[in-house]
């Protein structure tokens, strides 16, 4: 059975309805990559499993989330808070904005233990300096002195990872974890959630738009556009033999540098924003493969081995 | 091939003054850099958030004023010019910015901006100004029928390819591009990388590309300049040439390869980038390298083309 399963998940705020058809599932040691560009509902997905939709004034409408065998579509708040945080940890994007400023690092990390842990001050700041020096943070009591803008980027992140793991989660969900960071601490960041996720025996849900990233760490992959997942797979179905004209178009805009065969085209247009979500198939303005069927009729998913993708002429050849 | 662009030894110190609790202190920024720039190559400065490709761009155009060295663009010494013989020359290099949220004012239209350099230079179009922001929009690719349009009514691409428009609006021959495509989603800086390609190939610029991002410096220029702290570590000749510096070296192991056949065990790069106010003496990136001996704690290399390509390192790969 898998850690946390998402099937057909939709979303709606008042009428409009950002996401639909979502579906994927991640079992421990496992990492799940969703994939997709700004605005296709990846962060959304992330705020469903996590239960902050209401905070947002948004709603699920369709399916459902199950975490361990139990359904959180309809727990109540209550429950829900021992899980966030505790059994489902989360890492966001912005290590800037998601710690207080006016707080040393070591409460802030402490808080975590103590809520969901019930440990006593003392035996949580313990926890703390194990959990950073885990995370390989050198001098763990001193750095649970300093204030946030004492520190790099980089240190803040692995501050945000620590949190999110003070609770001894099953699941750990990762919003665009390294997009705010250099590259030399994006290698460091992934390095970490890798040894993580085998050591600890994690689920990991790495939300990205960078299929590099996707490619370095995940075992399986969601590509998602428009609110809707459009193909899902293996991480090797999905680089080598890539289904759907999105997923393809999506990895010939990686620029890859050297030999200077490879021409960049980028996908003509741009995504749509949520109010003018396109009839059909979600990709259809963009696609080069588009016919009469797409503009009127949302494609089902057909399977191609270990992947499925969502398009009316996956498998025919263009 | 003549070169169109260049640099000496190009140096900008910031400092911050000192108040009742702080001391003043100081910074190189960008630290002794020189290039050459040939008409119609394309260079790429790469490196991490503060090395200072940034400055080094804004320096060549004398946004930011020099602390030292020399600019020559065209043959002509930009450091020696009056603030409006800069603005004149300023019609011949022209920059386009990160931001495209940013960098176009709010209550422009698209026509307004695009015209406002012939406005700034106190010029003309050779044309009509309708006939001119038309000509300008087709030449990124934009609909005409986008000229009445507001910033906030088109999309971050469409943005970018007004910032491009104004920068090509003076026939300029150099294009100092700042990281371009950083705001953008990849679909969308994909199509701007290409049209970037074409106006080059078309009109027959010269690029100065400042980017953070190795692969597509790799993909887009022909030659690659490394920094790190305001320095250049390394001057690649051609994108596949291997790594001599230690510190290009981790940034190449650093940038995953879109193929998961192609994972590999990442060695992250320890410790942190040294404060600029707070240099230690010799190479800046010594207490990271693994390569590191002593000399490299007391000597700050020069870039040296002994045994190779030029690197600035006391033990190069």
């Amino acid at each position: 059975m898998s850690m946390l399963s998402v099937r057909d998940l939709g979303v709606a705020f008042g009428s409009i309805h950002p996401l639909s058809g979502v579906s994927f599932s991640v079992d421990r040691g496992q990492t799940i990559g969703i994939v997709g560009e700004s605005g296709s509902g990846k962060s959304l997905t992330a705020m469903s499993v996590m239960g902050l939709l209401p905070l947002i004034g948004g709603r699920i409408t369709d399916g459902n989330i199950e975490f361990d065998g139990q359904d959180l579509t309809n727990l109540p708040e209550t429950a829900y808070r021992k899980l966030r945080g505790g059994r489902i940890g989360l890492i966001t994007q912005n290590p800037m904005t998601s710690l207080d400023p006016l707080k040393k690092i070591g409460p802030q990390v402490d808080a975590v233990a103590i809520l969901h842990l019930e440990m006593t001050p003392k035996e949580a700041r313990a926890r703390t300096e194990d959990i950073l020096e885990t995370l390989r943070i050198p001098e763990p009591a001193l750095i649970c002195d300093r204030y946030p803008h004492q520190m790099s980027g980089g240190m803040k992140q692995r501050i945000v990872i620590a949190m999110a793991l003070a609770a001894d989660p099953d699941v750990l969900i990762a919003d665009e974890p390294t997009t705010a960071l250099d590259v030399t601490v994006q290698a460091q960041i992934i390095r970490l959630l890798d040894d993580l996720v085998k050591e600890r025996d994690l689920a990991l849900v790495l939300i990205t738009h960078d299929m590099s990233v996707v490619a370095q760490t995940c075992d399986k992959v969601v590509v998602m556009y428009a609110g809707r997942a459009l193909e899902f797979g293996t991480v090797e179905t999905i680089f080598d033999a890539p289904q759907h004209p999105y997923t393809q178009a999506l990895i010939g805009c990686i620029p890859r540098g050297g030999d200077g065969t490879a021409k960049l085209d980028g996908i003509p247009g741009t995504v749509p924003t949520v109010m003018n979500y396109p009839k059909g198939c979600p990709f259809h303005p963009r696609c080069t493969r588009a016919q009469e069927i797409c503009t009127t009729t949302q494609p089902e998913f057909t399977s191609y081995g270990d992947s499925a993708a969502a398009c009316h002429f996956a498998g025919v050849a263009p | 091939m003549s070169n169109l662009l260049e640099v000496r030894n190009l140096s900008k110190q910031f400092s911050a003054p000192g108040g009742p609790f702080r001391k003043a202190r100081s910074m190189h920024a960008v630290n002794g850099v020189s290039f050459d720039l040939p008409k119609g190559r394309v260079i790429g400065v790469v490196g991490e958030s503060g090395c200072g490709k940034s400055t080094l761009a804004r320096l060549i155009l004398r946004l930011v004023e020099p602390s030292g060295g020399a600019v020559t663009f065209a043959g002509e010494d930009l450091l020696a010019k009056s603030a409006s013989q800069m603005r004149a020359l300023r019609a011949e290099m022209q920059m386009v910015f990160q931001d495209p949220y940013s960098s176009i004012d709010p209550r422009y239209t698209v026509a307004r901006a695009v015209i406002e350099p012939f406005e700034v230079q106190g010029r003309k179009p050779d044309g009509s100004a309708k006939a001119e922001v038309e000509k300008l929009l087709e030449m990124v690719g934009l609909d005409a029928g986008l000229a009445s349009s507001f910033p906030h009514q088109i999309s971050g691409g469409q943005k970018q390819r007004v910032g491009i428009a104004r920068a090509l609006a003076l026939r300029p021959s150099l294009l100092v591009l700042d990281e371009p495509t950083a705001s953008l989603d990849v679909s969308v800086q994909a199509q701007i990388i290409g049209l970037l390609e074409q106006l080059r190939d078309d009109l027959g610029l010269t690029y100065l590309f400042i980017s953070h991002d190795l692969s597509l410096v790799k993909y887009f220029c022909d030659e690659i300049l490394v920094m790190y702290l305001g320095r250049v570590v390394e001057a690649l000749p051609e994108t596949n040439a291997p790594a001599r510096h230690p510190y290009t070296k981790t940034l190449m192991d650093s940038t995953f390869e879109p193929d998961p056949k192609l994972r590999r065990l990442i060695a992250p790069l320890e410790g942190e980038v040294p404060s600029p106010f707070d240099l230690p003496p010799g190479c800046a990136f010594a207490e990271r390298c693994e390569y590191a001996t002593d000399i490299c704690r007391v000597e700050t290399p020069a870039l040296n083309e002994t045994g190779g390509h030029p690197v600035a390192c006391h033990n190069p790969l």
